[in-house]
């Protein structure tokens, strides 16, 4: 029943390079934007190192507010700005702002709760060895929730993988496009059946090559 | 080197006002051990990080060197920080770093050493609590004696001239409790470290302390010389504690528990000394000096520190006369006595 011949194995090869690009890239932003506002939203909770109860909160909401968009409407939502940023909503460039600003919002929450994970006693000890806040949290409190920073950008790489098949549908590339193209709309199910099988084998890739990082950082 | 004055915590929970400290005066000498005791929620704690600012006064003042802390800005409070070694009942190390890299921390944030010093530092410090082979190793591999030892190299590394220690002992085995006393115990003589400690242990304060304060409710409710305290504790706390740590002496304290009351003839006396009377012949010299009979009840000779004490429970019998005569001579030793029956 499913006959490969008719596979062309080349824009298979050339849509996965650029789910992978897109996946890479927009990740990369996605560390870039909110690792910051993950240790932004730790240290301003409350009772915490530098407190501030409103700054906390006004990001929170942000943070909820971008969460609670489903992704295929801030896809949608997101043209307008795309275009103002890169020139162009397609293709591979055009995915990757509503993917960044997709995950970032998840990606800093997953920060955050990582962070809060992290031992009170050993930030108190930092303290009273007076350190200043800024090391504390670079030379302190980062390294100890390395494992549990990289667990979260697993998480998050696996997000933006299904992220990016799924911008397919405005016109994005890569495997999600060649789904929807070839075996959505012109019912070929072997290229439906192959992007499905290498999106697994991705999926597999990255969390087992993120499993195998958190344990080389694991102390405990 | 330390003066607490009228210091006063207040906290709020769920709109109402807990206090955790009330009027609290204290002074610390230098080169002093002073330990601080109390039940779990006695506001030990929020005192003893009241001298690195941990926890901020509500009202009263904190001086150290002279200076009052709770006015310091926050420059000049990490400075002194930098200047106040601090050990934990869990330790507090970073797990992501090794052990040489632990004590390093603080070494690498103040960034007065280069890398070179730092390193030299850090080696003297592995030697001094005894962890040279054990650089290299994270703490997770070490067993809770060692974290502490590197806790303890970690809080000396910016060559503080105060320790905190923060119920140090509180999670180790008893034997491994005597071996981290006996290094802290080393450190204030080599170096004349002033050291503070907190602990629910009357044994802890007997092995280390020179002074010592009782805490109940936020309160200090007694304080003095360890050996005094000890050894005629005045308040309920304070005897629960002794009682709890050494229960002859609660026993001497009020043998009505312990002996039968009709049995007794004679006059009870509570007798307590320190010092180099300890390996005098007292008793011996009683009994030829006073036609007075007496019976040992019960007795203890130990040392609390490096000061050498007895207690002894005697009933003696003879006349109003002989008795007279037995205190005459007790006082001429320079043995405390109190009349218990």
């Amino acid at each position: 029943m499913i006959d490969l011949s008719m596979i062309e194995w080349g824009d298979i090869a050339f849509a996965t390079w650029e789910t992978l690009v897109m996946t890479g890239v927009s990740l990369l932003f996605t560390i870039l934007l909110g690792l910051p506002l993950g240790i932004l939203l730790f240290v301003t909770a409350s009772g915490q190192l530098l407190e501030q109860r409103g700054l906390y909160r006004v990001l929170s909401f942000i943070v909820n507010v971008l969460r609670s968009v489903p992704f295929l409407i801030l896809l949608i939502v997101m043209i307008p700005v795309t275009v103002l940023l890169i020139g162009t909503s397609l293709g591979v460039e055009g995915a990757i702002p509503p993917l960044v600003v997709g995950t970032s919002p998840l990606f800093a929450r997953l920060v955050e709760n990582v962070l809060r994970e992290v031992d009170r006693g050993v930030i108190e000890a930092c303290q009273a060895m007076g350190i200043p806040t800024h090391r504390i949290i670079f030379g302190a409190l980062l390294p100890e929730a390395m494992p549990g920073l990289i667990a979260a950008t697993t998480v998050t790489a696996i997000t933006l993988m299904s992220y990016a098949a799924m911008s397919g549908v405005i016109g994005g590339g890569g495997l999600g496009d060649l789904a929807i193209r070839f075996g959505y709309q012109r019912f070929q199910t072997e290229v439906m059946v192959i992007t499905v099988a290498l999106l697994v084998l991705l999926v597999q890739f990255i969390q087992l090559a993120g499993d195998r990082l958190v344990l080389r950082f694991s102390r405990k | 080197m330390i003066r607490i004055e009228q210091l006063n915590k207040t906290y709020r929970v769920d709109g109402r006002e807990v206090s955790a400290l009330t009027d609290v005066n204290l002074e610390i000498g230098k080169g002093e051990v002073f330990g601080i005791i109390g039940r779990s929620g006695a506001g030990k704690s929020t005192l003893l990080r009241s001298l690195n600012l941990l926890e901020r006064p509500t009202s009263g003042r904190v001086l150290i060197d002279g200076e009052d802390i709770t006015r310091f800005d926050s420059r000049r409070l990490h400075a002194l920080r930098q200047r106040i070694g601090m050990i934990f009942q869990h330790f507090n190390l970073l797990n992501a770093k090794t052990v040489a890299g632990n004590i390093d921390w603080p070494l690498k944030c103040t960034g007065s050493l280069d890398a070179a010093q730092r390193a030299e530092r850090v080696a003297e410090l592995l030697a001094l609590v005894g962890l040279t082979e054990h650089a290299n190793k994270y703490p997770t591999q070490l067993s809770g004696g060692q974290k502490q030892r590197v806790g303890i190299a970690r809080a000396l590394a910016n060559r503080p001239q105060l320790l905190l220690c923060d119920e140090a002992t509180s999670a180790l085995d008893p034997e491994t409790t005597q071996s981290i006393l006996r290094l802290l115990l080393d450190i204030n003589r080599q170096f004349g470290l002033t050291i503070v400690l907190i602990t629910h242990e009357m044994q802890v304060i007997r092995t280390l302390c020179d002074r010592v304060a009782v805490i109940d409710g936020g309160r200090i409710v007694e304080s003095g010389k360890v050996v005094d305290v000890f050894l005629h504790p005045r308040h309920a706390v304070t005897r629960g504690m002794v009682a709890q740590s050494d229960p002859l002496t609660a026993a001497m304290l009020d043998p009505g528990h312990a002996f039968a009351k009709d049995k007794l003839r004679g006059t009870l006396v509570r007798l307590t000394y320190l010092g180099d009377v300890t390996y005098q012949p007292i008793l011996s010299h009683l009994a030829a000096a006073t036609p007075a009979r007496f019976t040992i009840l019960q007795g203890e000779v130990s040392s609390i520190k490096d000061l050498p004490f007895g207690q002894l429970l005697l009933e003696f019998e003879g006349s109003e006369d002989d008795i007279s005569k037995v205190f005459a001579e007790l006082d001429r030793f320079e043995i405390h006595h109190e009349v218990l029956q």
